[in-house]
């Protein structure tokens, strides 16, 4: 009981962090999906199924927080960059001043 | 372009198109290019791996990717979509069961409105056919069968009933009035209880000689019978043959003593 509760916990927070994560990481420069994979693999426990940043970076898109460009790639064929639009940094700043709050927050109601 | 080897390339394949399926249901995303994502993902990760690439290898990076079921949440799906997905994504084997048993429910519930009943109980038969031959070996199919036997006994025992019991179609012809017409043509026949008797013992000898000959062409063909009736004609044993032909051989034997025993007088 207490593992599903953990579980069904862990992957209601994961949702949302994990597009906070995608958003911050295309921040200060574009990348195309499989570096983006790359990098946030590597923070323990952020991805369960690697396949999942794909939809999310193309609902990012259809939202019109993210946008794409087609470059060509020294290592075989052309690759599909995102970047964040306009729109895209706005919503990044609020949900990290969002996630600040919420995070300093947590931390001094935990600490007493 | 990585090459792969046979079992990789179809479980990409499948897998592939198990993604598509279920992308496709989600509106908030642009399936085509998420898929095209997938599959940079799979080449960029299999870059350097020893060519053909083994399935093992593949399956390896299938796992870290995870199922498309992960991927969308399942709230953004529709009820209809989702059995649409189980439908075209499923394995072969489970997608005809459910093809079958959806066209065996739905033809006896049009069975009332033949010829639409009977049509979709064949399309349901066609379907659990294609899933044994799908099945390199029919045991393979555990849950399945629930599914795809069903509507393989119905049309199965309506067959073996047409082909062991035609000949006694021919009674119905006989007492729908056509019994006065040969009774008045005849003078062999004195009465009513002449026609019949006669009538019968004729159509029980010419059961007799039929089941003989089924029996004969189950004792011998033994592979056309498998075919046709996949996969219980395992279940057939030859004296089942055996004693169809017995009863197929005491059936004429009691035809002709009755003819003889009754006729003798005439004769």
């Amino acid at each position: 009981m207490d593992a599903k509760f953990f579980d069904n916990w862990t992957n209601q927070l994961r949702k949302g962090v994990l597009e906070l994560c995608i958003l911050n990481d295309i921040r200060n420069r574009k990348m195309y999906g499989y570096e983006i994979v790359r990098r946030l693999r590597k923070i323990e426990g952020l991805i369960i199924s690697e396949g999942a940043i794909y939809p999310i970076l193309s609902r990012l898109k259809r939202q019109g927080l993210v946008e794409t460009s087609i470059q060509e790639s020294p290592d075989g064929p052309a690759r599909k960059y995102y970047k964040l639009t306009k729109q895209g940094e706005e919503m990044v700043s609020q949900m990290n001043a969002y996630w600040q709050a919420i995070s300093g927050a947590t931390d001094s109601i935990e600490k007493g | 372009m990585i090459t792969l080897s046979k079992s990789a390339k179809k479980s990409l394949e499948d897998y592939l198109r198990q993604a598509r399926a279920y992308l496709r249901g989600s509106k908030s995303l642009d399936a085509d290019e998420v898929e095209q994502n997938i599959t940079e993902h799979i080449e960029n990760e299999l870059e350097g791996a020893a060519e053909p690439v083994s399935r093992d290898v593949l399956d390896a990076v299938l796992k870290k990717l995870g199922s498309p079921q992960q991927w969308v949440p399942e709230e953004e799906l529709s009820w209809w979509w989702k059995i649409i997905f189980r439908l075209r994504s499923g394995p072969e084997d489970w997608r005809l069961a459910y093809i079958s048993l959806t066209l065996l429910v739905a033809g006896l519930l049009m069975l009332p409105y033949a010829p639409a009943g009977i049509v979709l109980i064949l399309a349901s038969f066609l379907a659990s056919r294609a899933a044994l031959s799908e099945a390199a070996n029919p045991n393979e199919l555990k849950a399945q069968k629930w599914f795809l036997y069903p509507s393989l006994i119905i049309v199965y025992l309506f067959v073996l009933l047409v082909l062991l019991a035609w000949p006694l179609g021919l009674l119905i012809p006989l007492a729908d009035g056509y019994e006065h017409a040969l009774m008045e043509s005849s003078s062999r026949f004195n009465n009513e209880t002449d026609y019949w008797i006669t009538a019968v013992s004729v159509i029980l000898a010419g059961l007799g000689l039929w089941w003989c000959i089924l029996a004969i062409v189950l004792l011998k063909p033994r592979r056309l019978l498998r075919v046709l009736f996949r996969p219980f004609a395992e279940m057939v044993r030859s004296k089942w043959a055996i004693r169809l032909l017995l009863i197929g051989l005491a059936l004429m034997i009691l035809s002709a003593g009755t003819g003889i025993l009754y006729y003798q007088d005439f004769i």
